[in-house]
C-alpha cells in the first residue's frame, strides 16, 4: 500500500473532507461516474510480465473436465479453456463466433457419411506436446473417447455415445467412427471433455488424478495452485506449441457476492470482473465504472424464456398458450432490464444470439395484443369473472410462475409479468427455488405450471422432442422439462438432428422454430448479455467469446506498456 | 465436579444422537441426493447410484449405516465437488474457526468494558451513548454493515487519500501470494470481524449492564460497601465476577450458534468457512455435505452449552453441588 504524505494539517483537512464525503455520499460513498473511454476496447499492445488477480463469481466442483462433478461453467472458463488442448474452438468467423479447428490439429478433421455412418478422421498436428514434452496424439483422442462413452459418473455423453469405434492407424492418426450422423460432431473433443493425456491417465482413476487441479496441461497456461474455496492461480505453460501467454500469473479469486466483488473491483484488489448480469450489476455497469473499460457480448449461446408446461393447466391448451404470448411485452421487459446496455428487442427464435441464423424470426408475432388476448381466449371458451380473470368451467386461468431465488433480476421480471398478465385477465402467483431444487425436482418432474430460466448453450431438439420428456427409457435424463408432444416439432427437429450439411439444416431448423411458435411451446424472452469489466491497465484483444468465456484468449492479454 | 461433568457429558451424546437423526431424515425428506445424477445424460446413472448409496433401503438402515460411517471418519462424498466431505467441513471449520476467535476475543472484551462501564456510570453521557451505539449495533444487518464498511472504512479513505489499495482487503483471509499470520491477514481479517461483532458487542454489552446492575444492588453489594471495602474492589470481586455466569452462558450460546451462523459475512467477504459451504450445498442441493454440516454445527452447540454449564459451575459453586 502506497500512503501520500502530507503535513498534519492537510491530514487533518483531508480527514474532514472524508467525513464530509462519507456524510454527503452516505452508502454509495465510492460511487464514481463514467469516465471517458469506458466502452472501448483497451490498446492492443501489451508487454511481456506480469500479473492479475480476476474475480470468480463461482468455484468450480472440480477439475476432471468429463465428471460428472464438473457442471460449473466457470471452471470451463478459468481452468478447462486454459489448459486442455481441443480439436475445434469458437473464433469469430464473418462476424459471429464458429467452431475453428485449432492448432492441436495438422489439417482440419474431415468426415463423410458411409452406409449410415459417420467416419471422422483427426490428424495431430506434430508441434503439439503435453506439459511434459510426450506429443499429444491419436494415442489421447481414444483414450478420452472411451472414457466418456464408457465411464460412469460423466456429465455428459451426448455424442460419444454414438462412437462405434475408434481406430489409431498411426500416433498421429485417429479415426472415429459413429452409429448415425450426428451433427454436432465438432463439439466431439472440444470444449467438453477436450483431449485427455493417455500416458499421465490410462490406468488410474481419472477423476481423482484430475478432480483438484493437474499439474500438467496441453493449453496455454498451467494450474499452479488451486486453494479450494480461495483462489486458482495458472502460470505459462513453457512447452505451449501456440501463443505462448504474456502475463507471468493470473490469480482468479472466488468472489460469490455481487456487490463485493464490484467493490473489490473498485478498490484494485480485482482487475477484472465477469459478473452475472444481476441486477446490481447492471446498474454499477450502467452507471459506468471509473478507472475501467466494459466488454459487453449480446449475441451469446443462452436463451432466457417464459417455458411453459404444456401438460399442465392452463397451458395444456393452444389457445391459452397463445394468448399468453400476446399478453406478455416482451419489448418493454428487455428494454427495462437491459435497455442501458443497448439490448432492447427481444429474441424471436429458440436459436437464439449467435446461432440465429439458424432460427430467424419465428416468434416475432407475439406481440402484446390484448384484443387479440380476448379473440384468443374467447374463442376457445373462456370469459372473464367478475374479478376480470378467465374462466372456463369454473376454473380460472390461474398460474405459478417458478424461477430461481435470490435472484433480484428475475424477481423483476416476474413482476412486470405478473403486472402485465393481470391486465390481461391471467392471475400469475411468483414460487422461486434453489437451482438444484428447481433442475433436478420441480422441472424434470413437470411439477410447474410456467418457469422462467436460462438454458445455456443448448439447442431446441434437446428440450422439445417428445423423447426428451424425462422418462425411464431415457434415465429421467431429457431436457424437455415443458412436456412438449408436437409430431411435426419431432419431425423437423429430427432433420435437424440429423443433417449435416449446413444449408440444408439450416432450412429445417427454421421449419422446426415456425413450428415450434406455431404450437407457442414456450415463449424466448432474451438473449441474456455477458458483461466483463477489466480495469485500465489491462491491454489485448478483450472480448467474451458466447462458448468459451471471457477468458478464452487469455494467453494474449497483458499490461499496458508504459 | 466430575460427576456433574459426566453427567452432562451423557445428556449431550444423547442429544446428538437424537439431532443427528433428525437432522438425518429431514435433509432426505428434503434434498434428493440424486439431483446431481438426475441432470446427466446417463440413462443408467440413476438405477446405479440408488443401489450405491443405499436408498433402496429405509431411512432407519440408511441413518445407521451413515451413523456407522460417520463415526470411524468416513463422512462420504461431496456430489458437487466429488471431495471427501470429511476434509471440506475440516477446511471450512477451520476457516470459521479463525473469524470466530478473532471476533470472539473483539467482542468479549469490548462488551465486558462497556456493559461494565455502562452499569457502573448508569445514566453518564457515556453510559447513554454507549447504550446508543450497542442498539445501533444490534439494528445492522451484516450483509448490509459489511458493504457499508468497505465503502466507508475501506474505499473511502484509499479514494480520499489516493492510496493504490485500500487499508483494509474485503476477498477472503489472504492476498494471492499470501498465507500464515502476518499484515496481510490483520488487514483482511478486520472487516469480516467487525461485520459480525457489531451485533454481539450490542447485545452482549446491553446484557451485562443488565446483569452488573442487578448484581450492584444486591444485599451482599451493599453490605460490603458499608463494611469500607474499597469500590474498586467491590466491583472487580463481587459485581463483575457475580455478573459473569450469565455473560458467559450467553457468549457460550452464541459462539456454538456462530459456527453455523456466519453465512452473510463469509458471502460477502468471500471467506471459505462453514456459513460459505452451507450456502454453496443448499444452493447445489449437495445433501452428502449437508448432513455431516448440520451435526457438526450442532455438536459446536452443544460442545459451547457443556462448557457454559462447566463454566457456570466453576464461577458458582452452588451449581455444580445441585
Amino acid at each position: 500500500m502506497s500512503i501520500s504524505t502530507g503535513s498534519p494539517r492537510s491530514v487533518v483537512r483531508r480527514l474532514a473532507c472524508l467525513s464530509v464525503a462519507v456524510l454527503l455520499s452516505g452508502l454509495a460513498g465510492c460511487a464514481g461516474g463514467a469516465t471517458a473511454g469506458y466502452r472501448e476496447p483497451p490498446p492492443k499492445q501489451v508487454r511481456s510480465g506480469g500479473s492479475l488477480v480476476i474475480g470468480s463469481e463461482q468455484e468450480p466442483g472440480c477439475a476432471d473436465w468429463i465428471g460428472s462433478c464438473s457442471g460449473s461453467v466457470f471452471g470451463t472458463y478459468v481452468m478447462q479453456v486454459q489448459t486442455m488442448p481441443a480439436v475445434f474452438q469458437y473464433r469469430p468467423v464473418n462476424g459471429g463466433w464458429r467452431p475453428v479447428a485449432t492448432d492441436l490439429m495438422a489439417a482440419e478433421p474431415s468426415t463423410t457419411v458411409v452406409g449410415g455412418k459417420q467416419r471422422i478422421v483427426y490428424r495431430f498436428n506434430p508441434k503439439a506436446v503435453w506439459s511434459d514434452g510426450v506429443p499429444i496424439g491419436s494415442a489421447d483422442l481414444k483414450y478420452t473417447a472411451l472414457q466418456v462413452r464408457d465411464g460412469e459418473d460423466i456429465l455428459d455423453k451426448t455424442g460419444c455415445s454414438l462412437i462405434e469405434s475408434v481406430s489409431t492407424p498411426d500416433a498421429k492418426t485417429a479415426v472415429v467412427t459413429l452409429k448415425r450422423p450426428y451433427v454436432d460432431w465438432k463439439a466431439l473433443f472440444s470444449g467438453f471433455g477436450n483431449v485427455l493425456p493417455e500416458h499421465l491417465l490410462a490406468g488410474q482413476d481419472r477423476d481423482k488424478a484430475m478432480r483438484d487441479g493437474y499439474s500438467w496441461s496441453g493449453g496455454p497456461w498451467k494450474i499452479a495452485a488451486w486453494k479450494r474455496g480461495s483462489s486458482v492461480t495458472l502460470v505459462p505453460n513453457d512447452r505451449y506449441w501456440g501463443k505462448r501467454p504474456k502475463l507471468d500469473k493470473v490469480t482468479f479469486e472466488f468472489t460469490a457476492n455481487t456487490s463485493s466483488q464490484f467493490l473489490a473491483f473498485r478498490s484494485g484488489q480485482l482487475d477484472a470482473i465477469y459478473p452475472s448480469p444481476q441486477l446490481e450489476a447492471i446498474n454499477e455497469v450502467e452507471e459506468g465504472m471509473p478507472n475501467a473499460r466494459l466488454a459487453l457480448e449480446a449475441r451469446t449461446t443462452n436463451v432466457e424464456a417464459l417455458w411453459l408446461n404444456n401438460a399442465a393447466f392452463p397451458f395444456d391448451s393452444l389457445a391459452v398458450r397463445k394468448a399468453f404470448g400476446h399478453a406478455v411485452d416482451r419489448k418493454a421487459l428487455v428494454t427495462r432490464l437491459y435497455g442501458k446496455l443497448g439490448v432492447r428487442t427481444p429474441v424471436q427464435t429458440f436459436w437464439p444470439g449467435n446461432n440465429a441464423e439458424f432460427g430467424g424470426d419465428s416468434f416475432a408475432g407475439y406481440r402484446r395484443d390484448l384484443p387479440e388476448v380476448d379473440r384468443l381466449m374467447r374463442a376457445d371458451g373462456w370469459a372473464r369473472n367478475d374479478r376480470g380473470i378467465w374462466a372456463k368451467h369454473g376454473r380460472e386461468a390461474r398460474f405459478t410462475l417458478v424461477s430461481l431465488s435470490g435472484d433480484t433480476r428475475r424477481l423483476l421480471e416476474q413482476q412486470i409479468i405478473q403486472s402485465q398478465v393481470r391486465q390481461a385477465g391471467f392471475e400469475m402467483t411468483i414460487d422461486n427455488k434453489t437451482p438444484s431444487e428447481l433442475f433436478s425436482n420441480t422441472a424434470p418432474k413437470g411439477a410447474f405450471q410456467a418457469g422462467l430460466w436460462t438454458l445455456i448453450a443448448t439447442n431446441p431438439t434437446d428440450t422439445f422432442q417428445s423423447d426428451r420428456i424425462p422418462s425411464k427409457a431415457n434415465g429421467e435424463a431429457g431436457l424437455n422439462f415443458m412436456r412438449v408432444r408436437d409430431a411435426r416439432v419431432d419431425e423437423r427437429l429430427g432433420k435437424v438432428d440429423s443433417t449435416l450439411d449446413p444449408a440444408r439444416r439450416k432450412e429445417y431448423s427454421k421449419q422446426a422454430d415456425a413450428a415450434l411458435a406455431d404450437g407457442a411451446v414456450s415463449l424466448p424472452l432474451d438473449d441474456v448479455p455477458s458483461i466483463l469489466l477489466t480495469n485500465r491497465k489491462i491491454g489485448g484483444p478483450v472480448s467474451i467469446n458466447p462458448v468459451e468465456g471471457p477468458f478464452w484468449n487469455l494467453n494474449e492479454w497483458g499490461l499496458i506498456e508504459g | 465436579m466430575l460427576k456433574f461433568a459426566a453427567k452432562r457429558f451423557a445428556y449431550s451424546l444423547i442429544v446428538v444422537f437424537i439431532a443427528s437423526f433428525i437432522l438425518f431424515w429431514a435433509v432426505r425428506a428434503t434434498f434428493d441426493p440424486l439431483a446431481k445424477v438426475r441432470l446427466s445424460h446417463d440413462p443408467g446413472a440413476i438405477a446405479r447410484e440408488t443401489k450405491r448409496l443405499g436408498l433402496d433401503q429405509s431411512i432407519v438402515q440408511q441413518y445407521f449405516t451413515w451413523l456407522g460411517r460417520f463415526l470411524t471418519g468416513d463422512w462420504g462424498v461431496s456430489s458437487a465437488t466429488n471431495e471427501p466431505v470429511f476434509s471440506v467441513i475440516g477446511r471450512a471449520l477451520g476457516t470459521t474457526a479463525q473469524l470466530l476467535l478473532w471476533g470472539l476475543l473483539l467482542a468479549v472484551l469490548v462488551a465486558a468494558a462497556v456493559g461494565v462501564y455502562s452499569a457502573i456510570r448508569q445514566y453518564s453521557i457515556g453510559d447513554v451513548a454507549l447504550t446508543g451505539l450497542s442498539y445501533l449495533g444490534l439494528a445492522m444487518p451484516p450483509f448490509w454493515f459489511g458493504l457499508v464498511l468497505i465503502a466507508v472504512v475501506s474505499l473511502a479513505p484509499q479514494q480520499l487519500f489516493g492510496w493504490q489499495e485500500p487499508p483494509f482487503l474485503f476477498v477472503g483471509l489472504h492476498s494471492p501470494d499470501s498465507s500464515g499470520i502476518g499484515l496481510d491477514y490483520f488487514r483482511h481479517l478486520v472487516l469480516p470481524v467487525l461485520t459480525f461483532t457489531a451485533q454481539l458487542i450490542g447485545n452482549w454489552s446491553r446484557y451485562l449492564r443488565s446483569s452488573m446492575l442487578g448484581t450492584l444492588r444486591s444485599d451482599y453489594v451493599r453490605t460490603a460497601r458499608a463494611k469500607g471495602v474499597p469500590r474498586r474492589q467491590v466491583i472487580l470481586r463481587h459485581a463483575v465476577r457475580n455478573s459473569l455466569g450469565p455473560f458467559i452462558t450467553v457468549v457460550a450460546l452464541d459462539a456454538g450458534l456462530l459456527f453455523g451462523g456466519l453465512v452473510v459475512t463469509e458471502q460477502v467477504f468471500a471467506v471459505d468457512g462453514m456459513g460459505r459451504l452451507f450456502f454453496s450445498s443448499i444452493q447445489a442441493g449437495d445433501a452428502f455435505v449437508l448432513v455431516p454440516w448440520m451435526v457438526v454445527v450442532a455438536l459446536a452447540v452443544i460442545l459451547f452449552n457443556l462448557l457454559a454449564d462447566f463454566s457456570y459451575a466453576w464461577l458458582d459453586p452452588r451449581v455444580r453441588l445441585r
